[in-house]
């Protein structure tokens, strides 16, 4: 066995949670595998439906959940949509975990402000449930998460729970026309939201995720409530294949996104040249 | 392996006949004998040998590079079977039976090492790694260099030893025989009745002080700025390209692609490491096609996907195959958003891979001179004459500041 032959998982169940955006739970076949397998938040696999092919999630689940893996994804292309077609119970493969992750425990005793935009929450709900399960080692969690309708919404069961928290502040927002009569909540752009929640940027971290078009506007409104580009993470999407630096498509200038990332902050990079 | 420590190895000389006998010996023993052969287009390419006759020693670059004996344009990872929800995956081997490739040229050596870095890091690619044990290579020192060649361009020569266990120079009647490895040094002792030690000088008679001369030249280039041997090393050789007494180096002019020597790779990694952004991407990629065949007659170029191919509807084999940062598809998004949209993009990823990302990730530069990108471009992309670009583009910054 070579390391592009994953492992087989099998489906143990499938929420809906858009019209095109699916998460699967996942079990190892091997118990061994399963013993065995760990990873940090943030981190990547390479998901597949043999026939299809892999594709590159983020490990959607904390872990500190162990026993099961999620991934959230959205149908685009071949190896996605022959996901979707997928039951509970069905087989499929998954390798890694691969690339760096969120450095939580520099992150201990300090605010933390998630932001995601769409599927965008997908790799912060893997932090947020990792700080959550350890809620006493973080001050205070702030989350800022937008979507372009309320039908584009992922997660809603958990945000109802988030919002439920006493130690959690939750904005939910929608882009303007994106309401229902129900909606409750934020209508408005996620960084137009990030102003008006103003997190203290005191011994704080922001981790930023979603639409190239809402970080470009969230990092100069994090900056102006004080936020060092030092202390605003975020998670970049080359494609890949390989996963582990080897097949030399994920680059960005010298920088091996499967390797070096996909976690960056936003002073590194801005050093980086603009090939994502 | 220390270079200080391999250079110790005895000098050996090996006759003609001798070497057909090795390749016989060889192939009855069960061993794959990979060479430059002729195809019957009369081209030469690296392919499985029967015996000796078929081997083109010196006889013209090989097509497409030794890569592709350790990376195979494409290659099974492992396959499937469907039966209802149940799954089972068919390994693949990743041992592999002993292979010797001979007369391999020193550029495509060299490539196969510079290559070891990349599958190495971190994750090893285990089907890399056993192709890599089970093979012995014997290279042949060049003396078929011709003008797209510009290995002495990149540091290395038309001697480098550099990827070869055992390195092979012509000679009076057959070739020396220069160990560089243990594993060289394992070949020979296997059949040691081919072999016999290097008469210093020439081939038929040797002398014990000539000989020790040999080695002493030899050992040299393992402390660079040492004392070298002026008549053994030619100017531009390369520390580390050390040639037994007996054995003629090629001139220094050959092997500089037509830009006339060697390049300050250093000055072409800074300048690099600034312009990612320079009017020089602009204009330089108009010849090209995007078809990337430079990459795959490239014997550094690595790229690869990673695809499914389905037998029926139950089974099937996931494969890597080859790929290229040339085309346009390498890196689009599933969203159609694709981060080198243009080709001058995808050329300048090319240069910038080989001159300055590989350096500065694995200490190597992504490129052995071995011109194959320059002869087979359809567009005339002339790779050692944008390198001497950079370079000027990089004396002229580091006057102007
Ligand atoms: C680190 C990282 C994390 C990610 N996390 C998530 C996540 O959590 N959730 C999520 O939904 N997405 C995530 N993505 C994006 C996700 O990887 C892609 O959406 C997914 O791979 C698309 O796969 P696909 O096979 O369905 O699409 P593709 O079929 O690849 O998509 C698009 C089109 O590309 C073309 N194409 C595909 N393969 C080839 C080929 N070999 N040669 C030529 N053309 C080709 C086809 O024309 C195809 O229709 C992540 C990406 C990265 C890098
Ligand atoms: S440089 Fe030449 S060989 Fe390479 S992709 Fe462009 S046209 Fe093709
Ligand atoms: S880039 Fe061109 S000259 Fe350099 S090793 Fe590859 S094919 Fe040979
Ligand atoms: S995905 Fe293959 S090198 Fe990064």
């Amino acid at each position: 066995m070579n390391l592009y032959q994953p492992h087989l998982v099998k489906i143990d169940s499938i929420i809906e949670e858009t019209h095109d955006t699916r998460t699967l739970k996942l079990r190892f076949l091997d118990p061994e595998v399963a013993a065995k397998f760990d990873f940090r938040a943030g981190q990547f696999g390479e998901y597949s439906v043999f026939g299809a092919g892999e594709c590159t999630f983020c490990i959607a689940s904390s872990p500190t959940r162990k026993g099961t893996i999620e991934c959230t994804f959205k149908s685009v292309g071949k190896a996605t949509n022959a996901m979707r077609g997928l039951n509970e119970g069905d087989t499929m493969g998954f390798r890694g975990p691969y690339g760096n992750s969120f450095p939580l425990d520099r992150m201990e005793k300090a605010s933390m402000v998630f932001i995601a935009g769409g599927i965008g929450l997908a790799p912060v709900r893997c932090v947020i449930w990792n700080t959550l399960d350890l809620r006493d080692q973080f001050k205070d969690v702030t989350i800022v998460y937008g979507a372009r309708s309320v039908a584009d919404l992922v997660y809603k069961r958990e945000l109802t729970e988030w919002e439920a928290r006493k130690d959690v502040k939750l904005w939910q927002t929608v882009d303007p026309g994106g309401e229902t009569p129900e909606w409750k909540h934020e209508i408005g752009f996620v960084p137009a939201i990030v102003e008006k929640a103003a997190p203290k940027a005191d011994n704080a971290y922001a981790v930023v995720c979603g639409p190239p078009i809402m970080i470009k506007y969230t990092l100069p409104v994090l900056e102006k409530l004080g936020f060092p580009p030092e202390r605003i993470y975020t998670t970049l999407e080359n494609r890949m294949k390989c996963g582990c630096g080897k097949c030399g498509r994920c680059n960005i200038g010298p920088v091996y996104v499967c390797k070096d990332g996909p976690v960056f902050t936003a002073a590194e990079m801005a050093k980086l040249p603009g090939e994502y | 392996m220390r270079p200080g420590v391999q250079r110790v190895m005895k000098t050996r000389s090996i006759s003609r006949e001798n070497l057909a006998a090795l390749v016989a010996d060889l192939v009855k023993g069960g061993t794959d004998v990979v060479a430059p052969a002729r195809a019957s287009d009369g081209k030469v390419d690296y392919r499985r040998v029967a015996k000796f006759d078929e081997i083109t020693m010196n006889g013209g670059m090989p097509r497409r590079s030794l890569k592709e004996f350790f990376l195979p344009p494409t290659e099974a990872l492992f396959s499937w079977k469907q039966k209802q929800a149940d799954i089972t995956l068919e390994p693949v081997p990743t041992t592999f039976g002993p292979a010797v490739v001979l007369g391999a040229r020193p550029c495509d050596t060299a490539g196969v090492v510079v290559l070891d870095k990349v599958m190495g890091w971190d994750f090893r690619d285990e089907l890399w790694f056993g192709r890599r044990e089970a093979t012995t290579i014997v290279s042949l020192a060049c003396s078929g260099v011709d003008d797209s060649c510009f290995c002495r361009v990149v540091g290395l020569s038309p001697e480098t030893e550099k990827g070869a266990d055992l390195v092979l120079y012509p000679a009076d009647g057959g070739f020396l025989a220069q160990p560089v490895t243990e594993k060289g040094e394992a070949l020979i002792s296997a059949h040691s009745a081919r072999f016999v030690d290097a008469p210093a000088g020439d081939p038929g008679k040797a002398t014990a002080g000539k000989e020790k001369k040999a080695t002493a030249a030899a050992a040299a280039p393992a402390t660079p700025g040492g004392a070298k041997s002026e008549t053994v090393l030619p100017a531009g050789a390369k520390a580390g390209t050390a040639i037994p007494a007996g054995a003629t180096a090629a001139p220094a002019s050959v092997g500089t692609g037509g830009i006339g020597g060697p390049v300050d790779l250093g000055s072409v990694h800074d300048w690099l490491a600034d312009h990612f952004e320079h009017p020089l991407w602009e204009a330089i990629a108009f010849r090209c096609h995007g078809c990337g065949a430079c990459a795959s007659v490239c014997p550094t170029c690595h790229c690869f996907d990673i695809v499914d191919e389905p037998e029926g509807v139950t089974e099937g084999t996931r494969r890597r195959n080859w790929d290229t940062c040339q085309e346009g598809r390498f890196t689009l998004h599933a969203s159609g958003h694709n981060p080198r949209a243009q080709q001058n993009a995808r050329f300048r990823q090319r240069v910038m891979h080989k001159f300055y990302i590989y350096p500065e990730k694995f200490g190597e530069t992504l490129c052995t001179g071995c011109g194959r990108c320059v002869r087979d471009c359809p567009g005339g992309m002339d790779l050692p004459e944008i390198v001497a670009k950079i370079a000027a583009l990089a004396t002229k910054d580091s006057v102007r500041s």
